[in-house]
């Protein structure tokens, strides 16, 4: 189990977000957590970034391991650096005031310095063939699903190996939101683990090994992508019906 | 007429320097923070005393000439008052920033540091004003009657090359590509593996080290040291940092040359009673007519 979360209870304040909820990504796997808005699932990732308040909430119970040790006193910076644990955040958050380039070079900042960054940049242009054409302009003045791009090359380019994404469709164009998906799956065939938060559900779960459903701080249901696509309750409270 | 604009140039140049050396350091943790640091005067006031102690302390007990003493005074007056930036920073604004406290305490917090370094400053060394030793023998150069001192192109000399380390450092290096990341998205920062905390105290570190090289040139140039001798140019600095449109150091610059330039346009035609009152008059206006500040181009595009 790469990534597992205990009984973990979350406040914002004096306002439980996360009322004990527990679950686990293996090595390897895309999982998914769906659910209405305001169930939890951006509290739970920022949880497992480790960001602090007052954006983040505070843990007053459970655990969240990484490769079995708690990682509840790690710092947010570390748990990209040592852990190669990403997040995409809701919203995407690129540095609009820098250029595409110097965003994706940023995300080099905690690694070893005098590497050879250029393969690693490569592999994100032929990735998002959209980058390259814009890498010298400045990233806000990008399009919507170009700077979604761009969020997750940058999160790529920190050298993680497990990568958490918050709502990456959201916003996009159909035919984009297939393209992204495609290459997640792509992402993942290469190796790496995926842990993908989405209210388009139908989609994350075609997408998808396994997923659990959040509802106001709990986990309601979990199965495989085929079996929460099956489940009536599922079908008729995030599928339409 | 012509000796003496030139003369007045090299006037407005040299208080320009001070101004924008101080500017700098408002705009890099403005950029960085949104703080407006209003301690940030009194940390040049602390400079120019760490100045005072370390020649002192070279020419006095160690004996060294005067220009030995410099090369020594330089680096560790930077150095020392970077650390009282630093410190501030550690003691004072990073737990209210860890609180998410309202913009408003973080910079009444910011005054009150400033009044507590004045008043330390008081408490601890008395009313008495320092005389600042003579590190270098002023010369006096006379070109075509405009009069000159090496101190003075040294001042200038010293801003510009300031400006265009300051300026690499937050164009050119990751380190300045973080800080600018921070001034337009503080969020994402750490999901870059950056700590945020580091970048701050660098920031502080650049801001206050420039404030403390300023307070060393100032106390050459005019060797009297009293502990309210940052407020007023502290305040001129911060104007002269907003007016050049706050959060990009090309602002600071062109504004504390600026405000050097009017006050000493203003001194030329009028009694020099009136020069704060119209140089400020000026400032306002150039304000009302851009709020933003000369460079201040949008909310976003700060450093
Ligand atoms: N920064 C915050 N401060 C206070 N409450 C918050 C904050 N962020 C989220 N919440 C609350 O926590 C709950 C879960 O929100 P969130 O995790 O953003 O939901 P989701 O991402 O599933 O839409 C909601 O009730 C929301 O109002
Ligand atoms: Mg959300």
């Amino acid at each position: 189990m790469m990534l597992s979360i205990e009984n973990l209870e979350v406040k914002y304040g004096n306002i439980q977000a996360l009322h004990g909820i527990s679950f686990h990504v293996n090595k390897g796997e895309i999982v998914t957590l769906i659910g209405a808005n305001g169930a939890g699932k951006t509290t739970s990732l920022h949880s497992i970034s480790r960001l602090p308040p007052p954006e983040a909430p505070r843990v007053i119970a459970g655990d969240i391991r990484f490769n079995g040790e708690s990682i509840l006193k790690t710092k947010p910076d570390q748990v990209v650096k040592d852990l190669h644990l990403a997040l995409v955040p809701e919203g995407r958050h690129i540095f609009g005031n820098l250029t595409v380039m110097e965003n994706l070079q940023l995300a080099t900042y905690a690694r070893a310095k005098g590497t050879d960054f250029e393969p690693e940049y490569q592999r994100i242009f032929d990735l998002f063939p959209r980058l390259h054409e814009r890498r010298k302009q400045r990233s806000e003045s990008l399009s919507g699903g170009e700077q979604q791009m761009l969020a997750v090359g940058r999160a790529l380019l920190t050298g993680c190996n497990f990568l958490m994404l918050d709502e990456p469709s959201m916003g996009l164009a159909p035919v984009l939101k297939y393209e992204l998906f495609r290459k997640l799956k792509q992402l993942n065939d290469e190796g790496m683990t995926i842990l993908l938060v989405e209210q388009n559900a139908n989609l994350a779960l075609h997408l998808a090994h396994r997923g659990y459903v959040l509802d106001t701080g709990k986990i309601v249901a979990e199965g495989t992508g085929e079996e929460l696509l099956g489940n009536p309750e599922v079908k008729k409270a995030y599928l339409g019906g | 007429m012509l000796e003496s604009l030139i003369q007045n140039i090299i006037n407005a140049l040299q208080w320009g320097s001070f101004y924008a050396l101080i500017a700098l350091g408002y705009t890099l943790v403005y950029g960085v923070l949104t703080l407006i640091n209003f301690a940030h005067g009194d940390v040049f006031m602390v400079g120019a005393y760490i100045a005072f102690f370390v020649a002192t302390f070279c020419l006095t007990v160690l004996g060294l000439p005067g220009w030995v003493a410099l090369i020594l005074v330089i680096p560790l007056t930077m150095i020392l008052t970077s650390l009282v930036g630093v410190t501030l920073e550690r003691i004072a604004y990073r737990p209210l920033r860890k609180k998410g406290a309202h913009r408003l305490y973080v910079v009444i917090t910011a005054l009150m540091c400033g009044l507590i370094l004045e008043h330390a400053n008081l408490a601890i060394l008395g009313a008495s004003r320092k005389a600042f030793p003579v590190l270098i023998e002023v010369q006096v150069y006379n070109i075509g009657g405009v009069t000159f001192t090496n101190l003075k192109i040294a001042v200038i000399v010293t801003a510009f090359l300031s400006f265009l380390f300051l300026h690499w450092v937050v164009t050119k290096t990751r380190i300045g590509m973080a800080m600018r990341a921070i001034s337009y998205d503080k969020f994402a920062v750490p999901l870059m593996g950056i700590p945020l905390d580091q970048i701050i105290v660098v920031t502080f570190i650049l801001g206050s080290g420039f404030a403390g090289l300023a307070g060393l040139l100032f106390a050459m140039s005019y060797p009297v040291l009293e502990p309210y001798m940052g407020a007023l140019i502290g305040w001129k600095a911060f104007i002269a940092a907003v007016v050049g449109g706050i959060g990009d150091i090309r602002g600071a610059f062109i504004g504390g040359f600026l405000l050097g330039a009017v006050e000493i346009m203003v001194v030329a035609f009028f009694p020099s009673t009136f020069r704060d009152l119209i140089s400020f008059s000026v400032l306002l206006a150039i304000l009302t007519w851009k709020p933003t500040g000369l460079f201040g181009i949008a909310q976003t595009t700060k450093i």
